[in-house]
């Protein structure tokens, strides 16, 4: 087998003017790759961190509302429980209420009655006051036509005996004496109609 | 050498506008929980059937009727009337004639002291006035009322307890008693013997009139409110009452 050998370097050739000196180039590709290998990783890494501060974030307030949830919650049955309070308060007021109503209902109604039997009474008392006012006229008007009639009577006996012995007396007195007794008579005749108009009413 | 940078700014352009844009779709914190919850401004309350309340249960269209007793030579009569100011009453002139003594008792039984009375001479009227304070008064309307409106008639038919009933109006007629100058209001509303001088009112309970008569097919006769204002705002309409004999 033969062996590879490399071949002798160039050489310029002798006398020949050497090219201006040029600066090698620099190696392109392995400088491009390690940059284009960065950029992803820089990528990711900001990827990474941001989702990593997201994370954080979103835990953060995951835990904060869940606080919050719970606290709101909490108030939440508070003010149930407060509100069933109240509603059973305010079905007790409003039972009250109803029965308030009603007993004043009944009240009114029963003042109504009152002051209507009241009238009723008063009505009744004027009447009997009427009633014992004629009484006590036809009374006083009977007694009157009574003593009128007593006197009336009285007088005409004494007239009578007075008649049955009339040569002992003057006649002129005699004839006085019976028309007083007539005025009497007709006085307590007088008497008499008007106890009867004061009946008849 | 270009590629790589513009994938690099690109990126990093995409994360910032990805963390921007993070930011505002991500949720805020939440904000601390109050201590108290309950609004400021509660809810307003408002009495329903606050028209019906008074001092004592009963409404305004009670209170103002009252039940005149005349006492007269002839004999014992009842009415009714209607106060229109803290110490006028108004009822009719047919229920105070005759009288020796007027006896005014209001609707929860207290008795009212008479100082005075007078009655008109063109209608079916008569003032009295009281010592003593009336519970209340009502409105008189602005106007007569028109066929088909509702009224109410407040008073004490045949002397009896205090009664409200109600009807509307049917229309106008002359008046068969030949009491009233003018024309008087027909109503269905039912009245009886004793509810004369009671007030007629409309649905704001409001005078629209005054009851003076029944007629024999069970209709009521109102004097009209017209008439009854011509007749105050009249001086000379009134006349004293003369005593009975």
């Amino acid at each position: 087998m033969s062996q590879a050998s490399q071949p002798p370097a160039w050489q310029p050739p002798p006398g020949a003017i050497p090219p201006p000196a040029v600066p090698a180039p620099a190696p392109a590709r392995p400088r491009a790759r390690r940059r284009g290998s960065r950029a992803p990783v820089v990528v990711l890494t900001l990827l990474l961190a941001a989702a990593v501060g997201v994370g954080a974030y979103l835990w953060l307030t995951t835990v904060r509302w869940q606080e919050d949830s719970a606290l709101w919650e909490d108030r939440a049955r508070e003010q149930a429980a407060e509100v069933v309070a109240l509603r059973a308060e305010l079905d007790g007021v409003n039972a009250e209420l109803v029965a308030a109503r009603e007993q004043l209902a009944t009240a009114t109604g029963r003042i109504t009655e009152l002051a209507d039997e009241k009238a009723q009474l008063g009505d009744e008392t004027v009447a009997a006051q009427r009633y014992l006012d004629y009484q006590t006229r036809v009374t006083e008007a009977a007694g009157v036509v009574a003593t009128a009639l007593g006197q009336c009577t009285e007088a005409q006996s004494q007239l009578i005996g007075y008649l049955e012995n009339r040569e002992a007396y003057d006649p002129a007195d005699l004839e006085r004496f019976a028309g007083d007794v007539q005025a009497l008579c007709d006085q307590a005749n007088r008497a008499n109609e008007q106890l009867q108009q004061e009946l008849r009413r | 050498m270009r590629a790589p940078r513009g994938v690099l700014l690109a990126s990093s352009l995409v994360t910032s506008v990805a963390l921007v844009a993070g930011c505002g779709v991500l949720p805020g914190l939440p904000d601390a929980v109050p201590e108290d919850i309950a609004p400021t401004a509660g809810p307003s309350l408002v009495a329903h059937g606050r028209e019906n309340l008074s001092p004592d249960g009963f409404d305004a269209v009670q209170r103002m009727a009252v039940r005149i007793r005349n006492v007269g030579c002839a004999g014992l009569s009842t009415g009714s009337g209607f106060a229109i100011d803290e110490h006028t009453l108004i009822t009719n002139r047919h229920v105070v004639a005759d009288s020796e003594v007027l006896q005014v008792s209001t609707y929860d039984g207290r008795d009212i002291e008479v100082t005075a009375a007078s009655t008109a001479g063109l209608a079916d009227l008569a003032v009295v006035r009281t010592d003593d304070p009336l519970p209340t008064y009502p409105q008189l309307a602005d106007a007569d009322p028109a066929t088909g409106d509702p009224v109410t008639v407040v008073g004490y038919p045949e002397g009896g307890a205090l009664t409200v009933t109600q009807g509307e109006v049917i229309g106008r007629t002359t008046d068969p008693l030949n009491e009233n100058l003018g024309e008087v209001l027909v109503t269905d509303a039912p009245v009886e013997p004793g509810s004369s001088g009671s007030a007629a009112l409309d649905e704001a309970g409001r005078v629209i009139g005054v009851v003076y008569a029944k007629t024999s097919d069970g209709r009521s006769l109102l004097i009209p409110l017209s008439t009854v204002e011509q007749l105050l705002a009249d001086a000379d309409a009134f006349a004293a009452l003369p005593p009975c004999s």
